[in-house]
């Protein structure tokens, strides 16, 4: 395990002097949906709470960035400490009141919530420019440069992974999944389940948030799109594409979700239909995730090897 | 505010109220017997209305007997994407079902665009409705009240199947207990395609007959399906009068919230459904949920 991290740690440093402007384009976008699907996971594995409102942090924190950059005029990289705080608000609203449903209750007030951040977005032309968006968001100096931002985001990833192993390995974590296996064990040994779920929401949107900074570095615009339920849909889409169960399953599924989009738009404009063939194959057939394809390959391989 | 003004307001409230129901309607009943999120289901309804442009070509004389073949193509894809796909993730985590069901969304939006082309599609009033009636003297157009009409027979007549009928029972009995009807010889996986075939093709009839009112084009579907869990949301996922009564509410809430606050129409509904998320979160007139595991 350390090698093949200690590898692919590797190749991702030194991709960006492999590929050419447009490889390094997909390769950033790559990073950004990965950072916000290993946030989305850190919530989704640890309590299996399945939101649909992601997109509201992840596109509050694009929109403050957009708005202090083009209202107050600050700097790029100043804003990221105010976008993170929008995300964690606006999660912490959230998850105040939707963790007290379950299942698909909870998706369903989770999407309202995101969904009239959007119809916000979307009509107050005033304030956000509607659906013309904010556009000419230059970042200047490091972000602004193509192989800068890659590492930048690169990092950003880095982190958030530390951050979920941390979590993952600490008792909160224990609890999480504690609450998540059996709730009613949980509250009979006196764990407040609300507060915790509440917590993981919160950070989860946090993380979400720095992708939302990311995402705003990389297109130089804001949109009410950014906001909309399907951004929600790509984001879930990409984690178990990758394999929730899987550690870096998230961003993996992130990774192959944009390289497949980037292959299939050059070859034609029906990606939508291609990504439904996708998806239909994963949930019939390899459920799992992409990364357990390769996992069960090993596995049987396993045994031959060692008769 | 004149009184003539504000009854019209109210009508034609009522009129996107009906067209919101007959949409959001078949989401609730296969929710409520197969507890499957139908993501694809905006998609269906456009698809109703898509059937009934192809067979009418735009020309709105032979509206009422190509609406039959309309409902019946929907009930036939219906019937089919049960058998083919939904049978397969009954039984798995809803995150599966939700995959699946968008999946189909984005498969349905992209055969459309390639099938009915990218651009808008409307058609003229329908035969009998052609001309407007005058209330308290100002001209509105009839097939609002025509549509009016055809949403409230429609939802008697579901009432009357689901009640008064044996099949209806056993509608009503699997939404309950599946395993105790399978236990007592129904064929449960027929009254499945059939409950998820009759969803379908409400929502491609509720697509066809408000052609008339809305242009159809792609990214009409994937508007609609919050639409319609909206409206199912606030009524109570499985329930009949909730959805009949959550559509008037958002119908008129979005009527009248457009004279009041024109650019902010649209968030009163997402405030209506998070304030009833929280409060019934099972919906005005749903059932709280049962304590199974």
């Amino acid at each position: 395990m350390r090698t093949k991290l200690a590898l692919a740690a590797l190749v991702l440093a030194l991709l960006p002097w492999l590929l050419h402007d447009y490889g390094l384009q997909v390769a950033i976008q790559a990073l950004v949906l990965g950072v916000f699907a290993m946030s989305f996971n850190l919530l989704f594995r640890n309590t299996g709470l399945l939101s649909f409102g992601h997109a509201a942090c992840f596109g509050s924190a694009a929109y403050t960035t957009a708005l202090l950059i083009s209202r107050l005029r600050w700097n790029f990289a100043a804003t990221l400490p105010l976008a993170l705080t929008a995300a964690a608000l606006v999660a912490l609203v959230i998850g105040f009141f939707s963790v007290r449903l379950t299942k698909i209750y909870f998706t369903m007030l989770t999407l309202a919530f995101a969904q009239m951040l959007w119809a916000l977005a979307h009509k107050w032309y005033g304030f956000t420019g509607g659906d013309n968006g904010i556009t000419g968001l230059l970042p200047p100096g490091l972000l602004g440069n193509p192989k800068g931002l890659y590492y930048a985001s690169l990092m950003a990833l880095a982190v958030v992974c530390a951050v979920i192993h941390l979590v993952r390995r600490s008792p909160a974590g224990y609890t999480l999944r504690a609450v998540r296996d059996n709730p009613a064990r949980a509250q009979a040994i006196g764990i407040s389940a609300f507060q915790y779920m509440v917590a993981a929401f919160v950070l989860s949107g946090t993380l979400s948030g720095l992708a939302g900074f990311l995402q705003v570095a990389w297109q130089h615009s804001v949109f009410p799109d950014l906001l909309y339920w399907t951004t929600s849909a790509e984001v879930i889409i990409a984690v178990i594409l990758g394999g929730s169960a899987q550690f870096f399953g998230p961003a993996i599924g992130a990774a192959v979700l944009v390289v497949l989009e980037a292959v299939v738009r050059s070859h034609t404009q029906y990606w939508p239909l291609a990504l439904g063939m996708v998806l239909l194959a994963m949930v019939l057939f390899f459920p799992s995730g992409v990364v357990s394809l390769f996992q069960r390959r090993q596995r049987q391989e396993a045994p031959r090897a060692t008769a | 505010m004149t009184l003539p003004f504000f009854f019209l307001e109210f009508m034609t409230g009522l009129a996107s109220a009906a067209s919101l129901f007959l949409l959001a309607v078949g989401l609730s009943l296969i929710f409520g017997a197969l507890g499957i999120v139908n993501f694809a289901h905006g998609s269906f309804f456009a698809l109703g209305a898509y059937f009934l442009f192809a067979l009418t070509h735009g020309d709105a004389s032979g509206f009422w007997h190509y609406l039959l073949l309309a409902v019946a193509a929907s009930l036939v894809v219906g019937a089919v994407v049960e058998r083919v796909f939904i049978r397969r993730v009954l039984n798995r985590a809803e995150h599966y079902q939700i995959l699946l069901t968008y999946a189909l969304l984005l498969i349905i939006e992209d055969v459309s665009k390639i099938c009915f082309g990218a651009d808008y599609k409307s058609i003229g009033m329908p035969k009998g409705f052609e001309m407007p009636v005058f209330v308290l003297g100002i001209p509105f157009p009839s097939y609002y009240l025509g549509l009016v009409g055809l949403a409230a027979a429609t939802a008697l007549l579901l009432w009357l199947f689901l009640h008064r009928t044996r099949y209806g029972t056993l509608v009503r009995a699997v939404t309950q207990d599946r395993e105790m009807l399978e236990a007592l010889g129904v064929n449960v996986p027929l009254l499945f395609t059939v409950i998820f075939a009759v969803g379908i093709g409400l929502a491609g009839f509720g697509g066809a007959v408000s052609l008339p009112l809305q242009s159809i084009s792609t990214g009409v579907a994937v508007d609609a399906v919050i639409s319609a869990f909206i409206v199912v949301v606030v009524g109570g996922l499985g329930s009949l009068w909730g959805t009949l009564l959550a559509a008037i509410l958002i119908g008129e809430i979005q009527a009248f919230g457009a004279l009041v606050l024109p650019e902010f129409s649209i968030v009163f509904a997402y405030v209506l459904m998070a304030a009833v998320l929280l409060f019934r979160p099972w919906g005005l007139l749903g059932r709280p949920p049962t304590v199974r595991t």
